[in-house]
């Protein structure tokens, strides 16, 4: 039975065999792995090369589950996010925005540093940690320094997600999460070491964790309010133009915003080609 | 000796020949930079332009991206594997599309264009060694405050005196490759069928009207 499944499906059954083992139970197990295996996109038959070829490239066979939480959570940003972001960007007094911002960008250099040492970069490990230390008398304060927004035009991140990637992981199949929204396998995985790991979650109870991280989204939010409106009305397919946007800003991310010139580019020659040609190269 | 002097000789022979060669083949590197500046210019002053009517502005910006652009080529890019399976009539109901379709997002956009500094940086080579045409990456900034620098990097292609803009890749995400992809997705979703990307690109274009 095994052996006609597609590599989803057969994550599928395993999952549920594994919950059965755990004693939950066949029935359990049953709803499980249907359930999982309805998560599961169809992908082509063998016999449509370019479908499946299209398939592969994609690399989003929980396309159908991916579709459903992504709607959840578009329902939850338009109906509660969405609304407290712009109240927060129309009404929200204007003289603390920025300190808040670096307030909250400074909480995350700590675990930045440590992301930088485990990948081998001395130099930007070096430099969120002199921005750490140099921040911190004036931490709560937010920094508001003029040299400061010369700086803010370089932050940088750094998560265990990247640092999987930079070791040799790759990113892995499409998974949007509930809430937290588009990921991918090594970067889910990454995140939750990240919850674990991070060093000012360390020392601050779990309820400040998720404060700093709620009001971390809706300052974020408030300074794309309009751009995802756009974004939103004017895509052909807004659930793939977020997927293809997710993965190229986190392929920008881990090679640190260098530029990418292998990136595949149309050339002069298809534009004045109309027929098929060899240059078909997908 | 005379060995050793017959080769120094062919070698400064090579360099001396290869010296305005691969001047002249520079050259497209400094020429793409000059390329972008110029462009900047012209559409501050002309689709950026105050006193414009949509349509005026549409028009303005329609013959700018024709001229700049290698329209057709980022739409049969964009389409990717599933031109093929498009037969005449659909290929240019395709290539009008979409056209009309960029014509529409973004002329609208340049409205609201206050002045913003645009920054040319630098351009560098994008030629790789399998590549039949050369090609350079402009680096610019543009700031959409004075606070929030945007970086977009401009790819041209060039042959002979032609220079086309074939990509434009803002913050790291390449337009030609994130439509690439949706389009993908939506013929996929349709059976494989290039209609079902027809059909969303003309509701597109009705939507922006």
């Amino acid at each position: 039975m095994v052996d006609g499944l597609l590599p989803c499906d057969r994550w599928a059954l395993h999952m549920g065999r594994t919950v059965r083992v755990a004693a939950l139970g066949r029935a359990a197990a049953v709803v499980l792995i249907a359930g999982l295996m309805g998560a599961c996109a169809t992908p082509p038959p063998e016999s449509d090369k370019e479908a499946l070829a299209g398939f592969r490239e994609a690399n989003d066979p929980f396309e159908t589950a991916n579709r459903l939480v992504f709607s959840f959570n578009v329902a939850v940003d338009n109906l509660i996010l969405q609304p407290i972001a712009v109240t927060y960007r129309d009404v929200g007094a204007e003289g603390p925005k920025p300190a808040i911002r670096n307030l909250i960008h400074n909480l995350t250099l700590p675990l930045t540093f440590l992301h930088a040492l485990l990948q081998g970069n001395m130099e930007r490990a070096d430099l969120a940690a002199q921005r750490f230390f140099l921040n911190i008398p004036t931490l709560l304060l937010g920094n508001l320094a003029p040299a400061q927004t010369e700086e803010a035009k370089k932050r940088f991140y750094e998560d265990a997600g990247q640092t999987l990637q930079s070791w040799g992981a790759t990113s892995g199949p499409y998974i949007m999460l509930p809430l937290l929204g588009p990921s991918s396998v090594t970067d889910a995985l990454g995140t939750v070491a990240d919850f674990l790991i991070d060093p000012v979650g360390a020392v601050t109870s779990t309820e400040i964790s998720i404060r700093r991280a709620v009001s971390g989204a809706v300052v974020e939010r408030s300074r794309n309010v309009d751009m995802v409106r756009d974004m939103q009305a004017k895509s052909v397919d807004y659930y793939t133009t977020v997927r293809s946007l997710y993965r190229q800003r986190r392929a920008a991310e881990v090679r640190n915003e260098n530029i990418d010139i292998q990136l595949p580019a149309p050339t002069i020659a298809l534009d004045s080609e109309r027929e098929s040609a060899a240059s078909d190269r997908d | 000796m005379t060995r050793v002097l017959r080769n120094t000789a062919l070698a400064l022979v090579f360099v001396a020949f290869a010296a305005p060669v691969s001047a002249a083949q520079g050259g497209y590197i400094a020429h793409s930079e000059t390329f972008i500046r110029k462009l900047a210019e012209q559409a501050i002053g002309t689709v950026a332009a105050k006193d414009l009517s949509g349509e005026q502005r549409r028009q303005k910006f329609r013959s700018l991206l024709r001229d700049a652009f290698a329209v057709p080529g980022i739409a049969r890019f964009v389409i990717g594997r599933y031109w093929r399976s498009a037969d005449d009539k659909q290929r240019e109901e395709y290539l009008v599309l979409f056209e009309d379709v960029i014509v529409n997002t973004w002329a609208d956009r340049f409205s609201d264009y206050s002045g913003q500094k645009f920054e040319v940086r630098e351009a560098i080579d994008a030629r790789g060694p399998q590549d039949t045409e050369n090609s350079a990456i402009v680096r610019s900034v543009f700031y959409t405050d004075p606070t929030t620098p945007v970086r977009v990097e401009w790819r041209v292609a060039n042959v002979g005196e032609i220079y086309k803009i074939v990509d434009v890749v803002v913050e790291g995400v390449s337009m030609a490759n994130t439509h690439r992809d949706e389009f993908a997705t939506v013929i996929r979703n349709n059976g494989g069928n290039v209609e079902g990307l027809l059909v969303e690109l003309r509701r597109r274009r009705e939507a922006t009207k």
